[in-house]
Formats: structure tokens, sequence, C-alpha cells
């Protein structure tokens, strides 16, 4: 129905107050005049009337004003409901329930066929078009006007096929004409997957996402929606989705990633310099160096081989964040991974006085696994019990075979942890008590190890004994139980992985450095 | 293939000066360019062995160079191994796009003169 802008005199829910207003005041005046009639009357008659009579007289009037008031409002009901049931049906705002078919005082008022005409001609098509083709009553075009709102409406009927996108929906249509929701949903369960569930349990449910983009970060025409569900079995539109684009409130955070993954570039230029020149320096004055200068030499260099190591960390993490972390998954050795980090371990070890002992059994199936950033992870693991061990303790680093998985495992004989900072080691920017005080450290390490391990289809966990030290373990899958996978997926093994119960994730491509 | 020239293409002047110093002492004859358009002309006016490429260069990006040099149809520097050195973290598509051009893909941050050595010796077979 058309809402127009009408002036004030023109509302439709102007009328029952003032027409109610009037008609009391009306009532009210001729019950003045009868009353100013009767007292006339009995003055003519008893010129000098005794108290008691002015008593009745006046209790006389106040008992046929009331009984007038009951009277007259039960007698107006009617219209008043007439007048509330065009009110609503005309879409104007109002106060007023809008009277219901049901209640009984209708049926036996015989005014229920009246309303119900009312309400039947509001939502007659047949009648409205031709109000329309008269010209009298323009209604809206409501297609055209959901189009100009920039909140997105979808409509999905019961198997989840789309029937009604407005235009600001983030919705694709593929190569055969069927749309679909063109939304990345980061966390469980998505749309589908919760409307699957409401079909077996559910007649009416809701359910809010907030911060769902249409597109990865860095791709053109990205938004970023607080999506609202609403789910009604049997009806039509059965699951009608409406998506607030708040773009403008979430894209500066999205921003701050972008920041950080910058600053990290900035930061690897001088590491580039310090660490070049250290390696130049260190051949160069071997000859004349003293043995105090050589070991100033191994902690700075030490010291610019973890600087690196942290920027890695945080652009791996800034990257995993916005769902860019990307692994290429090969056939490796533990000690190909190993390998690639081995001087620099052993260095950091020598620097700080630790024993670090790697053993890897002969004959230990190959992995599946991204060279470089697994021998990150490894890395991690290491310089930690390092950081966590006394001097002159000893780091063990060994594998074997548990089930279809390779364990690498990284031991030390350090402080330990009890079981409560357990729980959130692998937390983002988590450092416990202690290891603020005695360590230095960003606490993105074993977040992001335990990321790139997951991206890798493997697991990350941890034993340890305050007091007596911590064994990491990393498990990644032996080869031959994934070649299937890896080599079934086309040459760039894009996409080769599916999320499944054995944890792997999807989009893994290349990932390099 | 024995590797004698070389060709750098880098813009940041401590990390140029290293390289060359380090490359030189091992024996090679080095050219370094400052800008990508400089870079360009000495890569199509000499054949040079090897080039070091950056990514983020002054007049014309790495990516842009190696596209021109060899996203033709004619490689017009079929004799040159190139390695991409950067510190600038790319999109997939653009490093994949280089890796395809490239015979090497690093971070300079990760790239010590020692390991560069080693780098350019590993070519060589």
């Amino acid at each position: 129905m058309a809402i127009e802008t009408r002036s004030e005199s023109e509302l439709l829910n102007r009328f029952w107050p003032r027409y109610r207003r009037l008609t009391l005041l009306r009532v009210v005046f001729s019950q003045l005049i009868i009353v100013a009639l009767v007292v006339t009357v009995v003055l003519m008659l008893y010129p000098d009337p005794p108290l008691y009579a002015w008593v009745v007289i006046v209790l006389l009037g106040a008992i046929s004003f009331v009984l007038t008031f009951m009277v007259v409002n039960m007698s107006m009901r009617p219209l008043r409901d007439l007048s509330n049931a065009l009110v609503h049906v005309s879409g104007e705002p109002s106060a007023a329930t809008p009277p219901n078919l049901n209640d009984s005082y209708f049926v036996r008022s015989r005014l229920r066929p009246l309303l119900k005409l009312v309400y039947d001609m509001a939502t007659n098509q047949p009648n409205a078009d031709a109000a329309d083709a008269d010209g009298q009553e323009p209604t809206v075009d409501l297609q055209a006007q959901l189009n100009h709102t920039s909140t997105g409406l979808v409509m999905m009927d019961a198997a989840g096929n789309i029937t009604y996108a407005n235009k600001s929906a983030p919705v694709s249509i593929d190569g055969q004409g069927k749309k679909s929701l063109e939304l990345i949903f980061d966390v469980d369960p998505n749309i589908d997957e919760w409307r699957n569930e409401r079909g077996e349990h559910d007649i009416h449910a809701e359910k809010a996402w907030r911060r769902i983009a249409n597109k990865l970060t860095g791709e053109p025409d990205r938004r970023l929606f607080d999506v609202y569900v609403s789910y009604e079995k049997g009806s039509e539109a059965e699951t009608i989705i409406t998506l607030f684009d708040r773009t403008g409130e979430y894209q500066p955070e999205d921003d701050d990633l972008d920041f950080i993954a910058f600053a990290a570039h900035e930061l690897r230029g001088p590491i580039t310099v310090i660490r070049g020149y250290l390696d130049a320096l260190n051949d160069e004055l071997a000859d004349v160096a003293s043995g105090d200068q050589k070991e100033l030499f191994q902690r700075l260099i030490v010291s610019a081989n973890r600087l690196s190591g942290y920027v890695n960390n945080i652009l791996n993490a800034s990257r995993f964040d916005r769902r860019h972390l990307k692994v290429h998954l090969q056939e490796q050795t533990v000690a190909d991974i190993y390998d690639t980090i081995a001087d620099d371990m052993q260095m950091r070890a020598q620097a700080q006085q630790r024993l670090l002992s790697v053993d890897f059994p002969e004959g230990l199936p190959t992995v599946a696994t991204d060279l470089n950033s697994m021998s990150e992870v490894l890395g991690n693991l290491i310089d930690n019990a390092i950081k966590y061990s006394n001097d002159g303790g000893s780091i063990e680093v060994t594998a074997g075979v548990n089930g279809d998985f390779v364990e690498i495992a990284v031991t030390d004989h350090g402080i330990g942890m009890p079981a409560n900072v357990i729980a959130n080691l692998f937390h983002k920017f988590y450092r416990s008590h202690r290891s603020r005080e005695t360590v230095a450290g960003t606490g993105i390490g074993l977040y992001i190890s335990k990321a790139i391990v997951e991206s890798n289809g493997g697991k990350i966990g941890v034993r340890s004994v305050e007091g007596h030290g911590s064994t990491f373990t990393v498990s990644l899958p032996v080869y031959a139980t994934v070649a299937d996978k890896l080599t079934g997926g086309g040459i760039n093994n894009q996409d080769f992985i599916e999320r499944s119960s054995s944890g792997w994730i999807k989009n893994h491509g290349a990932f390099r450095g | 293939m024995a590797i004698k020239t070389i060709l750098i293409i880098e813009d940041d002047r401590f990390i140029g000066e290293m390289y060359v110093r380090s490359l030189k002492k091992a024996g090679y004859d080095v050219d370094w360019m400052v800008d990508g358009n400089d870079g360009l002309i000495a890569a199509r006016n000499k054949p040079y062995d090897v080039m070091l490429l950056d990514v983020m260069l002054p007049e014309r990006r790495g990516s842009e160079i190696l596209q021109i040099l060899r996203g033709g149809v004619e490689d017009l520097i079929p004799g040159t191994k190139v390695v991409v050195l950067t510190n600038f973290d790319q999109t997939e598509q653009a490093r994949q796009a280089m890796e395809q051009h490239a015979d090497g893909y690093l971070i300079k941050a990760e790239i010590t003169p020692k390991k560069l050595l080693a780098v350019i010796e590993k070519l060589e077979d």
C-alpha cells in the first residue's frame, strides 16, 4: 500500500481521536443544557427548594453523565475499530493495535464481515491493481526500491536455491545461471550448514554472523557484512538473508593488518644489510679478531638471524589472519627441513651455551610439507627450547613414526610450564608471566607455528613438567598416505585439499619465503 | 656453464654495494644499476650470465623489466639466468608470474653474501 507524505490534516489516524473528542464534547454540552433546563423548571415550580432537592439534582445529573458517557463510548466502538483497521491497511504508522478478527465481540456485534472486507480489500491483488489502473492510488515498485538500498536481501526456497536477490546482495551467477551467495565464512557453521541443520530441528530460527567478507583482502569490490538470517519452515521464502554493509566500519581493521605487513617489509631492508655486512666482516676479520671479539660477532649474527625470524613470524601471522597464508606441500625428509636451519640453530645454541643434539633415525618415511614454512616452525621451537632452558642445558631434536604421521620432537630440560600456561600457549601474543620477566620474544611464534603446522595438515602439541622441561611435538603426514591427494589436483596442486575431520584445510597453493 | 658476468639491478645503496663487493671479491665481473630503466637498457645491451633483479625499483618495477625481457614471443636474454631478490611481499599471482620467467626467487633478508655466492654457484650446474 502506498505511504505518501501527507499533511497533518490528511493523516488517516487523526480522524478517530478527533471524532471521539468532538462527540464527547457534544454529549457533555447537551447534558449541561438538560441539567440547566431541569434546574430552571424546578426553580419555577419551587422558588426556594430545600437543600436535599439540590443534592438529588446534582446526583441525578452525575449518574446521567456517567451513563451517557458509557453508552456513547460503546456505540462508537465499531467506528473506532473500522478506523483502526483502515489506518492499519493503509500502512500509516499508528500506536493503536489493529482489530483482531477472531475477537468474539466482532462476531457478536456482526462487525466481523465489515472488518474482514476491509482487510481483504487491502490484500486482494486484483483490487489493488484496479486502484492502480485508475491512477487513484500509486503503489511502490518494491523490486526497484529494494535495488536502491545498500542493504542486501536474499531469499531462498526450501532446497536452498536463491529465489530473489536484490542488487546490493553479494550473489554470483555461474555458467548455468545458478545463483550462489558470495560470502567467505571463516567460522562454523556457514549459512548452508546452518540451514541444513534447521531443516531437521526447527520450525522457526534466526542467526547472525558478523564481519563476513565477500572477497579476500586486496581483491577489488571487497565488502564486509553483518549477516542476519531468519528461517521459517514451510514458508515460500524459507530462508531470508539480510546483509548490512559494514565495510566502512570494518575496513580500517583490515588496513591495520596491511600496515603490519608493510612495516615488516620496511624492517627487512636494514636486516638484509646487517646480516650481509656481519657475514662479510665475520669472514674478513676471522684472522685478526680475538676469541672475545669472535664471540661478540657470533652474538650479533645470532641476534640478527633471530630478528629476521621474528619479522617472518609477524608477516606470516599477518598473512594467516588475512587468510593469505599459503603452503605448498611437497615430499620432503625431516632431515631436509632441519638442514635449511641447521647452521643457524647450532650457532644460536652455541652462543647461549646450550648443547643441541639432533638425531633422526635411518629409514624415516618422507613427509608432505612446505619446506620453507615448516623450517620456520622448527626454528621457532628450537629457539624457544634454547630460550627456556638453562646455561649448559641440552636440547634434543628427534623424530619417529606415529601411525600415519612422522612426529618431530624438540625437548628441553629447562623451566617447564604449569598446566594453566599450556592451555593458552598457542594463542596470539600470549606470554606467560614468567616468560615476560625473563625471556625476550613477541609471543607470536607458537601462534603462527600452530597455524602453519595445521595448514600443512599436521598437528602440534606439548608435554611439560614444571621445573623439568618441555617437549614440543610436530606431527606431519607421511607422504605416502597423502600422495594421491597431492598429485591428483593438477600441476600447481591448487585446491587439492578439502576440509575434513582429519584437519586438512582448504586453499593450499604455493607458499615461499 | 661458467658464470662470469653479473648484472645487479638494486636501488638500495647499502645492499647494492654489499653484493658488488662480495661478488667482485669472488672474481665476477659486476655491473650495478640503480633504477629500473637503466637496468633494462643494460640488460638489453650486454649479454650477462646472471641478472640479480629487485622488484621495487624506481622508474620501472622488476616485474615490468622481466615481462619486457622474457614475457614476449622471443626471449630477449636467452643466455641469462635471472634471480629475483626482494623483501617485498608480492601477491601470489604477481610472484608466480615472476617465478615463471626467473631461475630463482629469494627473500633478500634471508640471503647473506655468502649464501648468494652459493646460489650463483648452483646456477652454473
